[in-house]
């Protein structure tokens, strides 16, 4: 930015000086710019645990919410219908799904529904289940106790578990505008292989040495909850 | 100030009198739109829509139409008056003007008038749409690279899959790319959930004439309603690029009357009999009241 | 004032070295609008294979779907990344950001070099991304799990997200260069109010970059980790959601229609006073009308995905909020058409591109009205009328405002004249092609047609021959452009200084054409009379 042009000698002497500051100002503007662009790449990064935590406490996207089971609870008058729903995803070699269609309960009452597991395939797999309810405005009343949700499955192949879920409704649901029309929530699990086989590895290593002493292929487990 | 209630008035007239013609037009258009629940060659407009959802859905959209035609054909009409009137050789010496708060004020507000207007049925659209009243029946859709299933989960829990029926096997009569081998059977007159889910990638559960589209994405199940009201066969396809075959998993619903309704669920529960049992188990179910 | 360069001082290194080390904004600039051409022919040949593979219902020669997938991702990419951006973005504003606003150069010579080249790697990373492993078939909005390991291995995605991250760089590090200078460097009496529009329109683009471009970066590392590394930030089963990647790149993707449409507007204006020999009518109007337009347009992301299953509520703040738009947009076109309003108006080319462009963002204007209705949106969501919607709005607007910048600019920067018949013509050629390219389809999306898809029923075969017809000869204005590129520079004609007379205000029309190598080395003095 050297000057080649001379208008008169007091303007270029302002300019070089201006030219000068300029810059220092413009390193200081480059930084505060920078800035920015951290800021908001750190805010990207942020908005996976902010949308998770978000969703759970408002039971956005029909999260579901953990809770203790208080005695106390007010029960409503209207009973509702729990439909249970079941998928796996297509890449886990599994059968999977409720052993009740629905249950009727009212909201502020406890309740426990089984869901059932099969794995199809030769060899053992953790899988994980995921887990929404439909509405999606209901999720902030749905509360979960115990649930098999919580942590991952293996299965032997050919194995059959059932697996319990513990749950009751948010009384408050009737008290919602938005929610007292709901009759009707569906609670919808899918299951998927875990990322992280290497529990299902040390298990056909072992299974593979010792094979009578596991429980015999096609024999029902239940998992006890609590 | 003269000049401004001129070109103010001016802008008026020709405002009111592009509209009324761009009503015309259209009305005079509209005798020829098609009412069938499939699209037609040269469609122009929606399909005829089979339930209360849709039926608003154009109510409303219609209303939008006319105004946003209308806008169109005042900004049009206002150019060819510009390349007319402003053109070097008709207007060599340009105005100074550069401001006018009277007519700033106007294409500020009047659009936030006419965005009122369409503001107001909008959201009576859209929580209409959000709320069955009482649903009388459940669907379950899955979608699946590259086919649709389906689940009656009140109706006995019997699951089909619904495949694309290939070209090369398509009957004279048939429609290229939305018939396939299992229709999804729906009561006519009854409101019906869907729950919404997929096995794979993302799909779009979409069926135009009912005015039902719904992503259906995998790990979550989503929720939506339908009351079809007429008698009919209805085609979508998946609206949501999920892979290779995108443009082959077609739906097909076909809406039959209560009665009918029953007996194909008699006939269905047999031929769809899942290796799964039905019977609903109350195994170490307990409610635990206060 | 033209004669304040003199030849003995464009210092300029010759050859290879030239270009390659270059730290001259006009020769940068000069680099990326030909990287825009280059990069126009393969995004314009893969619309030309799509829609000849769409003239008739059934597979015309596409016979791997993945391939037409493919194509589409790589449009949308390449016209959004390669074509659109660096020509309004980088070749403008590199070129006429310092001369307009009277300083000799940007603030960071050497990062404008880095920006470019990191744009050009990109866009070869990018194509490579198309012919490995399949290609990357996900479209341009990479939903997962479509673009997850499990349904796209290989590395094309791979290869498409580092295109992306190099792209976005590029951006990020051009934002900084362009807000350092105009903020800091306007030649004296050049305060923000009296900024030409264009340079209003660089600066709010510049800070959209800034913003929106980091949030893309975010996600798409994400991405790439949970492809190869085993995070689970979209991946269901490790505890993510997809749906938050549409939340992020929404996040970016809204903003970033603004940041293609913002230099549109800021040409667009420029033009428009000029050619009516006016000054632009209700100035602060228009700048804080682009401004309000910037900021609202991060707040209405989500009205991209209406069908996603969201709680009524959202919606209809998204409905609301996405309506908001629609005023200062509206102020835009009035302001336009007023500025017009009793001018003296030549009808010349750029002209007749920037009247092009306010019809067809009119048009697509008033369907993005009806798009932002959430309800409505339940018909138009993934049809094609949402396709005609966007590339009425954005691309084929884009496109005209580059043609325009490009006829009204290219006197200053080749110092050449263009043939002004084949100006007209191309655009005629042109506004005749795009229109009959998308208007039709507008028709077939309200019959349900969805988009990317490869073949459709046979129902919609009309209105899609039309529009493949239309994509015939919006090709042939291309090849016409490049025509009237060909015969403006081998032509004698000597561009002046100021070609467009007494409209033409802005300090670019006070140096040489061709603009020498170093312009405004004494800061011009713009301040209002009397000074200061």
């Amino acid at each position: 930015m050297k000057l080649k042009k001379q208008r008169s000698a007091s303007r270029v002497g302002a300019v070089v000086l201006n030219t000068e500051k300029e810059n220092s100002r413009n390193g200081l503007t480059a930084v505060v710019l920078s800035f920015l662009v951290f800021s908001m790449i750190g805010l990207a990064y942020a908005s996976e645990p902010l949308y998770r935590i978000f969703c759970q406490v408002t039971g956005y996207g029909g999260t579901t919410r953990i809770a203790v089971f208080d005695n106390k609870s007010s029960v409503a008058e209207n009973s509702i219908t729990v439909r249970f729903d079941a998928n796996v995803n297509k890449l886990l070699p599994w059968r999977f799904k409720p052993m009740q269609n629905k249950i009727i309960l009212k909201p502020g009452e406890q309740a426990m529904a089984f869901y059932e597991a099969t794995n199809v395939s030769d060899k053992p797999i953790v899988g994980t289940a995921v887990f929404n309810v439909a509405p999606f405005k209901v999720g902030e009343y749905f509360n979960k106790i115990e649930c098999f949700c919580f942590t991952e499955q293996v299965l032997l192949p050919g194995q059959t578990v059932q697996m319990p879920v513990t749950f009751f409704v948010d009384s408050s649901i009737v008290e919602d505008r938005n929610t007292k029309e709901v009759n009707t929530i569906t609670l919808s699990y899918t299951f998927y292989a875990s990322d992280d086989q290497s529990e299902a590895e040390n298990l056909s290593k072992i299974s593979l040495k010792m094979k009578k002493s596991i429980n015999n292929p096609g024999e029902t487990q239940i998992i006890q909850p609590g | 100030m003269k000049k401004n209630s001129n070109l103010l008035s001016k802008i008026y007239q020709k405002f009111s009198s592009l509209v009324s013609l761009s009503v015309a037009s259209i009305c005079l258009l509209w005798t020829q739109v098609s009412h069938a629940a499939e699209p037609t060659p040269w469609q122009w407009y929606f399909q005829s829509p089979a339930t209360p959802v849709m039926e608003q859905i154009i109510e409303f959209h219609n209303l939008m139409f006319f105004v946003e035609v209308g806008i169109v054909l005042l900004v049009l009409g206002l150019m060819v008056y510009i390349v007319v009137k402003f053109n070097s050789k008709a207007n060599p010496e340009p105005t100074k003007t550069t401001h006018n708060t009277a007519l700033e004020v106007l294409w500020t507000v009047i659009p936030i008038v006419i965005l009122i207007v369409f503001a107001v049925p909008s959201m009576k659209l859209l929580f209409f749409m959000e709320k069955a009243q009482n649903p009388e029946m459940t669907l379950k859709v899955t979608g699946n690279q590259w086919y649709w299933s389906y689940q009656y989960p009140d109706n006995g829990n019997f699951e089909f899959d619904s495949n694309i029926i290939p070209d090369e096997d398509i009957k004279p009569g048939q429609r290229r790319l939305l018939e396939v081998d299992n229709q999804v059977v729906l009561p006519v007159n009854t409101e019906i959930k869907v729950l919404l889910t997929a096995r794979d990638v993302m799909h779009n559960w979409a069926v135009p004439a009912f005015g039902i589209k719904m992503d259906t994405i995998p790990g979550r199940i989503n929720e939506t309603w339908v009351k079809v009201t007429k008698i009919g066969t209805y085609y979508g396809q998946c609206s949501e690029l999920c892979g290779v075959a995108h443009s082959r998993m077609p739906i097909a619903v076909k809406v039959v009357s209560k009665e009918d309704f029953k007996k194909w669920l008699k006939k269905a529960k047999s031929e769809f009999a899942s290796s799964d049992d039905n019977e609903v188990l109350k195994l170490a179910q307990f409610k635990k009241s206060k | 004032m033209s004669d304040i360069t003199h030849d003995h001082h464009d210092h300029r290194p010759s050859g290879w070295k030239r270009w390659a080390y270059s730290t001259n904004h006009k020769d940068i600039g000069t680099m990326y609008l030909v990287l825009s051409m280059v990069a126009a022919i393969i995004g314009g040949a893969a619309s030309i294979l799509m829609r000849a593979e769409l003239h008739e219902p059934g597979i015309q020669f596409i016979t791997d779907p993945q391939f037409y997938n493919v194509l589409v991702t790589a449009h949308g990419f390449i016209m959004v990344f390669f074509v659109v951006m660096p020509a309004l973005i980088g070749g403008f504003g590199n070129w006429f950001i310092p001369l307009m606003i009277g300083t000799p150069d940007m603030a960071f010579p050497r990062m404008n070099n880095v920006s470019f080249w990191l744009v050009a790697a990109a866009l070869i990373l990018l194509v490579i991304a198309g012919f490995i492993d399949g290609g990357a078939g996900t479209g341009w909005t990479v939903y997962p799990p479509l673009s997850s390991a499990d349904y796209h291995p290989g590395m094309a995605v791979d290869f498409g997200i580092l295109a992306l991250h190099l792209a976005g760089a590029s951006s990020i590090l051009g934002a900084i260069n362009f807000i350092t200078t105009i903020i800091n460097m306007r030649a004296p009496g050049m305060t923000f109010h009296r900024m030409p529009l264009f340079i209003w329109a660089m600066l709010l683009t510049a800070f959209l970059l800034l913003l929106a471009i980091p949030v893309l970066a975010g996600a798409l590392t994400m991405l790439l980790t949970d492809r190869n590394f085993g995070t689970a930030f979209f991946a269901p089963d490790g505890g993510g959601d997809p749906v938050l990647w549409q939340h992020l790149f929404w996040f970016f993707g809204h903003p970033e229609v603004y940041i293609m449409i913002l230099p549109a507007f800021g040409i667009i204006s420029e033009i428009v006073s000029t050619f009516s020999k006016k000054p632009i009518f209700g100035y602060l109007g228009m700048a804080y009308a682009m401004t309000s337009i910037g900021v609202v347009g991060f707040v209405v992301w989500a009205h991209h995905m209406y069908t996603m299953g969201f709680n009524v509520e959202t919606r209809a703040y998204f409905t609301l909020a996405t309506m908001v738009i629609a005023v200062p947009t509206g102020i835009k076109i009035f302001s336009w058409l007023a500025t017009m309003w009793g001018g003296s108006i030549k009808f010349d080319t750029p002209m007749l591109y920037s009247m092009g462009f306010i019809f067809l963002f009119v048009v697509g204007g008033v369907t993005g009205v009806t798009l932002a209705n959430a309800g409505v949106d339940m018909a138009f969501h993934d049809t094609y009328f949402v396709v005609a919607h966007f590339h009425y709005v954005l691309s084929i607007s884009a496109l005209f405002s580059m043609y325009a910048g490009f006829y009204y600019w290219l006197g200053k920067m080749s110092g050449k004249r263009y043939p002004e018949w084949l100006g007209r013509l191309q655009f005629w050629v042109t506004f005749v092609g795009v229109n009959l390219l998308f208007f039709p389809q507008h028709f077939a999306g309200m019959a349900g047609m969805p988009r990317r898809i490869i073949d459709y029923p046979d129902a919609y075969a009309g209105w899609n021959m039309v529009s493949s017809w239309g994509a015939y000869v919006s090709a042939v204005g291309g090849i016409l452009f490049f025509v009237v590129l060909y015969k403006t520079l081998t032509s004698n004609v000597k561009a002046d200084a100021n070609e467009w007379g007494v409209g033409a205000t802005t300090l670019e029309w006070t140096v040489d054409s061709p603009a020498p190598f170093h312009t405004h080395e004494v800061t011009p003095n713009v301040a209002p009379e009397p000074a200061e």
